[in-house]
């Protein structure tokens, strides 16, 4: 499929949130393009957005690019880490050639809860996965921070994607493992190999493909009786952050992080219902509700 | 201290966003802490949420209106307390509370903080100092301690900090309090006091920034350095009884300085109710 598209630039532009790692996937893809002997024009905006703002990055590369910007209209792939940021920047891809790769992901920002009203649905964007893919050329819209989050770390989302992207260019799969693992840290150079397999392995599947799970959150619950009280301690992994404060501070030391860095009950005897790691969290993760027993309990 | 059932009674999440979560903040950021803490005092203070309104500046502590579910308002980088001021002169029916951080307050709003101050009307302002600027990249702030590595002093700070509690109260503040994110009940507390203090309230929470300031100065994970802050704390209400040799280096927690100047908002409003011809000896 590259053949006769090679004759001219290949316009790439990844899009998403701050901290998501786009600037990541623009440089491996460039340094790819770049060893494949294209020449190559990356520009990005990131700075300001460190952390929750939209970050782009274009990635030009053909035989010789001029412009280090793509032209609206003019996106041969668009790449969203995110749901709404692939929205934004849709009508940037070429109407009639153009793939959209996206993760079904969705970052609420801040100004999307004006309606402060109880239940209210947020301002996000309301078209779903489907109705987006029928607008585009070739889509392929994945739950790629699901299926990094399985593999144990959501943070490899971004390798997810470049998975996708993988079987659309026409480079040898070892080049992208190869520039994958001299790009990303050592110690997260095998999850990042088992994400770009899973995003290849998942995109191989065909063009026009939805997968997307279930919202909700998970909450991990505990009953624990005490002679004179119940208590009942909830986490909310989807919340939990892994910072370690309630398994460092909890005077019974009753906690833990499991596997997937979350805070779990593991001594569920020793909990005292003290409440402290509840106070603590500074995710609001965890809850400690205690009920006292009328009855005691024989 | 309120017994524990009635600790029970309050659910955090009645008063978050829940659409909002999880929240932006690193983790083991001190922010979530000071942020339950708040909207705990909130609760205890009998406040209606339709008559609250949440005011915050630009940063990791300005972000936190956006999680609170009452009127949030998100303003400019240093003017939260300019913003607050108008909004609580135009309603005076309002609770109005500012979340501010160090740099927010002290650096860009600095002149506004001893402003908001010297007038004294009935804000609460919580100032969240975790003696960096964390969103934009980790530079120094003017509560960084000496000495401290950040990514504008590669050398160490060689500045002093800003005691922001003295400032606070020598520009008049009705009612001056610090307190650090590990008690938080104490610092429920605090801020409930602050909240019904009718007058300027300053609240400084010690809050800690693990993953940048922590890790750049090698301070270990969130729990050690909270334990390390709530070890050089020293309550204020024992700042004449006992001589405290082991610790040269600690921080006065608690209501540092109270005040009962008269609270600003009554004077305008007589001048306004005076020029309307309402009364009052205009």
């Amino acid at each position: 499929m590259m053949g006769e598209k090679m004759n001219r630039t290949m316009n790439v532009l990844i899009v998403g949130v701050g901290g998501q790692g786009v600037i990541m996937v623009s440089k491996v893809l460039a340094q790819l393009c770049q060893a494949d002997g294209h020449d190559v024009k990356q520009s990005e905006v990131h700075g300001m957005a460190k952390r929750g703002g939209g970050v782009f990055s274009h990635v030009r590369f053909g035989p010789k690019v001029w412009s280090p910007t793509i032209p609206e209209g003019e996106v041969d792939i668009l790449v969203a880490l995110e749901w709404a940021e692939g929205l934004r920047w849709l009508k940037h891809l070429k109407p009639d050639t153009g793939t959209f790769i996206a993760d079904c992901q969705k970052i609420v920002p801040p100004f999307a809860c004006r309606n402060r009203k109880r239940g209210a649905e947020p301002a996000y964007a309301p078209q779903t996965p489907e109705e987006i893919i029928e607008q585009v050329h070739a889509g392929y819209v994945m739950d790629a921070t699901g299926m990094a989050a399985n593999l144990g770390n959501a943070r490899a989302s971004n390798t997810v994607l470049l998975g996708a992207l993988s079987t659309v260019l026409d480079f040898p799969e070892e080049a992208w493992i190869e520039i994958i693992a001299s790009t990303v840290p050592a110690k997260s150079a095998e999850i990042n190999r088992a994400a770009f397999a899973e995003g290849r392995a998942w995109a191989m599947g065909g063009d026009k493909r939805i997968d997307v799970t279930a919202g909700g959150l998970h909450k991990a619950h505990s009953e624990i009786h005490h002679p004179q009280v119940d208590t009942i301690l909830e986490i909310t992994e989807e919340w939990c952050k892994g910072c370690d404060i309630c398994v460092k501070m909890c005077p019974e030391r009753c906690l833990r992080l499991n596997d997937r860095l979350k805070a779990e009950l593991a001594l569920p005897d020793l909990c005292t219902g003290c409440q402290l790691c509840a106070w603590l969290c500074p995710d609001q993760a965890i809850s400690v509700t205690n009920i006292p027993v009328t009855e005691p309990a024989e | 201290m309120k017994d524990t059932t009635e600790a029970t009674a309050f659910d955090v999440n009645s008063w978050i966003r829940q659409e909002q979560m999880p929240h932006f903040l690193c983790p083991g950021c001190g922010h979530g802490i000071a942020l339950r803490a708040l909207v705990w005092a909130l609760h205890e203070q009998g406040i209606d949420k339709d008559k609250l309104a949440v005011v915050s500046g630009i940063g990791c502590s300005g972000r936190l209106s956006a999680y609170i579910d009452a009127n949030t308002f998100h303003t400019t980088h240093g003017r939260p307390l300019t913003f607050a001021t108008g909004l609580k002169l135009a309603r005076p029916d309002l609770s109005v509370v500012v979340i501010t951080g160090d740099g927010d307050c002290l650096a860009i709003g600095g002149n506004h903080l001893i402003h908001a101050a010297r007038r004294n009307l009935d804000i609460t302002c919580l100032m969240l100092n975790n003696e960096i600027y964390g969103m934009t990249g980790g530079q120094v702030s003017p509560t960084t301690a000496e000495g401290r590595y950040t990514s504008t002093t590669p050398q160490g700070n060689t500045e002093p900090g800003f005691d922001a509690c003295a400032l606070a109260a020598a520009a008049g503040a009705g009612f001056v309090g610090r307190e650090v994110t590990m008690q938080v009940l104490g610092l429920r507390d605090l801020i409930g006091q602050a909240i019904a203090h009718k007058g300027f309230s300053f609240v400084e929470v010690l809050s800690d920034c693990t993953e940048i300031y922590g890790r750049k100065n090698d301070l270990g994970a969130s729990p050690e350095m909270m334990l390390a802050k709530k070890s050089e704390m020293r309550p204020f209400a024992y700042r004449n009884t006992v001589d405290v040799p082991f610790r040269p280096n600690h921080l006065r927690t608690g209501v540092i300085a109270r005040s009962e100047r008269p609270e600003y908002g009554a004077a305008y409003r007589a001048m306004a109710a005076g020029l309307r011809g309402e009364g009052g000896d205009a």
